[in-house]
């Protein structure tokens, strides 16, 4: 109840800040907390949160505290003093938590605290592969078995692609416009852009579930965002992100199911529950898929800089738009 | 004639590669009593699912590049797109050779999938060394299709490396064709902004130069992500004065990011031309604090004095600054360049709200202060809510002789934090002795254990009067940690410290600092 006060304390006080914007906001903004169970571990993706909050900062009237409050334990008392909690799955040594974390954690949710799991979604076939963000749609196992002792009455359920956290503030996918690239210009190739429009991300949606508790969405998991959310200095986007793309051609139907493989395969469920099957070899990005329809794709992966442009883009768009939902709900 | 020689490259391939272990050893992809349907002689390399009763049986990864091949030459586009996109999947010589080859289809579909494909088995490692072949690849940065360009474009760094040939290094302009030269220039100016950047980005590892007009139109392209790219290629011609003007022109642009990239490359092109100082000095008025507050601080590293107002707007600008990023980062730590000047901008903003730029703004307002006996300009820190700001300043303090007035003292002793009380039972052992007395009893009872036993050993340390029966009385604290600092206390004293101890323990053997006290008296050879 004090937390839930204290969230709309915060947005009240954002809210404000859009009609004093004049006047030199003197810090205090929102402090995103980020869970870092070893301190002392490598965070993958540094200017990540930072360089996100710092767009929500310049592209929306609200304001942010730019340096995320670092916490190692879900019993540290700033918790409840905080609304929302960011996790990267794969920055953890592990997601098993001792009693009092997981209480502290049922508490949090149950008081209004919001807990966006990024990386808690992540497909069987990566494996240890991080940084690979792949469309599956149920919680990765670990985040699975966390909740089942954190609140065993609730499940992840996948969020529908009409869900209002797909547009609380950015709508659809990036145009030339937003990319500031020239008008004319080819912002992907074809058969990226007609993939990515249709399929990987229609509508700027992508594979999120969700877990309710006291009828508000209080925890989300999505696969990796973070790597598409940093800016350097000049502000060019950093790491380059590549695509990976399912294509398909005639005949593959035939051949991709006689050609020549000698890995192993891996079952994904997809958005309509049903299971796409993956092949792939042993230290190499994973080949073809085989889909419930019969139909078989190809998967190819596509990098340069307007893909990477345009991932970015993407996700900090999503980013923002998670952040935001967090803090409006 | 070219295409001639590839085909030879693709039939005699599969031996080549055989001696070089880049394919699986299989049975000759020419032999045609091997079709598809029929299992394969290496079919052992099939995965669980392959096996499967249901599952019909796979070809062999040479069958599968021939059928591939085959179905490079169909006359219906689609197939021909589908077999570069599958050949993508084999890593080889073969397989490359189809792709290159599929290069000067006449459908940009297929030349596309080739691209994408022969990208692919480059960032799987397969890497080519043969030089014809990745000129072959690179001449389609003059193909008609932009997504060819770009993806030659993408691909130079691994083409390079191939064109090194490993682990030799050679400088690869050397042995570039002189029209694979003339190409590359023309793509500096390539209508598509991806290839220019790209071309652009790279043209140093192909050893193509970037002849000066080139970069002045580079220099102002409509594209941000060309024009970041060319700003840090001006380098070798920063001495022109065209490029200067240029520069200058760009200090003005309306992209932030190209601004803060100016002033990064007027810092380093300093040396260059006199001129990069005054661009400097022009973008101290930049309507962006944060261009304001780099130009001034580079300003500043080349020991230039900053004028006041300059440094009001850093200032101002740090403290509407919601927290720490990169950008803050370097600008807080860098306007110690600035001397005496910055003092006034720390202190400002040892009030600002976020705790990280607290942290910083003390620890250099307390340095460059000589802060360590003005406890008027520290005091105000030890109040503050956050333990690592709070922290920072301790830290600076511990161990120093403190001038402390008894005002000073009583607020240190009051204070709400254990980590500023236990600075104070530290302060103990440095401070006059009437502070000892008059505090001394005040912390003995504190909350805080820590406190506690600091305070313990710094009264045992000083020896005020009565500190023997304090010891004493600590002896039979409830907590571990104040028992044994009371003995650690009475073992620095032989005098009367020692005889307590000897007479504790006599008085008291079962308790459980007494097992300790005997096996510490007999280490320094005292029967208790």
């Amino acid at each position: 109840m004090k937390l839930r006060f204290f969230v709309i304390f915060l947005l009240l006080a954002s809210l404000c800040s859009l009609w004093s914007k004049e006047v030199a906001v003197q810090g205090g903004g929102i402090r995103i907390m980020q869970l870092m169970r070893n301190q002392n571990a490598i965070k993958r993706y540094p200017d990540a949160l930072p360089s996100l909050l710092k767009m929500m900062n310049e592209q929306t009237f609200a304001r942010f505290d730019t340096d995320p409050l670092f916490i190692s334990s879900l019993t540290d008392e700033r918790l409840l003093e905080n609304p929302i909690l960011y996790v990267n799955c794969d920055d953890q040594p592990n997601l098993e938590f001792p009693q009092e974390e997981r209480e502290a954690l049922r508490r949090y949710m149950e008081q209004g605290g919001f807990v966006y799991l990024d990386a808690g979604i992540k497909a069987s076939f990566l494996g240890s592969d991080l940084g690979h963000s792949y469309a599956a749609w149920e919680e990765r196992p670990e985040v699975k078995e966390l909740f089942a002792q954190v609140i065993p009455e609730k499940t992840f359920i996948p969020l529908p692609r009409n869900h209002d956290l797909f547009r609380t503030f950015f709508k659809g996918l990036p145009k030339n416009e937003y990319l500031k690239i020239e008008e004319n210009q080819k912002r992907l190739p074809d058969t990226v852009l007609k993939f990515v429009e249709q399929e990987k991300w229609p509508q700027g949606t992508y594979s999120f579930v969700g877990m309710k508790v006291k009828g508000r969405l209080a925890c989300v998991a999505s696969p990796i965002c973070a790597m598409g959310w940093g800016k350097d200095e000049f502000g060019s986007w950093i790491p380059p992100i590549s695509f990976r793309i399912r294509e398909s051609a005639e005949n593959f139907d035939q051949n991709l199911k006689l050609a020549s493989f000698a890995g192993g395969t891996f079952e994904v469920t997809r958005e309509d529950g049903l299971k796409d099957v993956i092949y792939s070899e042993q230290g190499r990005r994973p080949l073809w898929v085989q889909e419930p329809n019969g139909r078989w794709r190809i998967f190819k992966y596509y990098s340069g800089e307007e893909i990477s442009n345009y991932a970015h883009a993407f996700y900090s768009r999503l980013g923002m738009n998670v952040f935001l939902y967090a803090l409006l709900n | 004639m070219k295409k001639i020689t590839l085909l030879i490259f693709l039939f005699f391939g599969c031996a080549q590669c055989l001696v070089f272990g880049q394919v699986p050893p299989s049975p000759s992809p020419l032999d045609p009593g091997l079709s598809l349907g029929k299992p394969a002689a290496d079919s052992e390399e099939s995965n669980a699912t392959a096996e499967a009763p249901s599952e019909p049986s796979r070809s062999t990864q040479s069958q599968t590049i021939m059928r591939a091949g085959k179905d490079l030459r169909h006359a219906e586009v689609g197939r021909r797109v589908g077999a570069a996109k599958l050949l993508g999947k084999y890593p080889g010589i073969q397989a490359n050779l189809l792709l290159i080859i599929a290069l000067d289809d006449k459908s940009p579909l297929v030349r596309r999938a080739s691209m994408v494909s022969l990208a692919e088995q480059a960032s799987n490692g397969y890497l080519l060394y043969d030089k014809s072949l990745i000129e072959k690849i690179y001449s389609k940065l003059g193909d008609s299709d932009v997504e060819v360009r770009r993806g030659v474009a993408t691909m130079i760094p691994q083409l390079v490396r191939g064109l090194r040939g490993g682990v030799v290094y050679r400088p690869v302009q050397a042995g570039m064709r002189a029209d694979l030269v003339l190409l590359t220039q023309k793509a500096f100016l390539d209508p598509d902004a991806i290839v220019r950047q790209n071309v652009l980005k790279y043209h140093l590892y192909l050893g193509v130069p970037l002849p000066v007009s080139v970069l002045e139109k580079l220099l102002a392209d409509q594209d941000l992500g060309v024009l970041l790219t060319a700003l840090g290629r001006i380098y070798s011609n920063a001495s022109q004065v065209s490029i200067v003007n240029k520069i200058e022109d760009l200090s003005k642009h309306s992209d932030r990011g190209i601004r803060l990239k100016v002033v990064s490359v007027a810092r380093d092109a300093n040396r260059f031309h006199v001129r990069y100082r005054s661009i400097l000095r022009g973008m101290t008025k930049d309507k962006d604090p944060e261009v304001t507050s780099m130009a001034a601080v580079e300003l500043a590293r080349f020991g230039e004095k900053i004028p006041a107002e300059v440094i009001e707007r850093i200032k101002n600008y740090l403290l509407g600054v919601e927290g720490m990023s990169s950008q803050v980062t370097t600008i807080l730590y860098s306007i110690s360049a600035m001397g005496k000047d910055a003092i006034q901008v720390y202190q400002a903003l040892t009030e600002h709200s976020s705790s990280q730029i607290r942290k910083v703004a003390w620890q250099r307002y307390f340095n460059l202060s000589s802060g360590v006996n003005k406890p008027d300009l520290w005091m105000p820190a030890l109040e503050d809510r956050d333990k690592g700001v709070r922290g920072v300043v301790l830290m600076s303090l511990r161990g120093r002789s403190l001038d402390m007035t008894q005002a000073d003292m009583q607020k240190i002793v009051e204070s709400r934090f254990p980590d500023v009380r236990i600075f104070a039972g530290q302060l103990l052992l440095t401070s006059k002795k009437e502070l000892v007395e008059e505090f001394g009893f005040d912390l003995l009872i504190d909350e805080d254990t820590v406190v506690r036993s600091t305070t313990i050993r710094a009264m045992a340390s000083r020896k005020v009067p009565g500190w023997v029966n304090v010891m004493k009385r600590s002896l039979l604290d409830d907590d571990y940690v104040i028992q044994r600092a009371a003995m650690d206390g009475l073992l620095s004293d032989r005098a009367e410290g020692v005889q307590a101890l000897k007479k504790f323990v006599s008085e008291n053997p079962r308790n459980r600092i007494s097992s300790m006290a005997i096996s510490q008296l007999l280490a320094r050879g005292i029967q208790p």
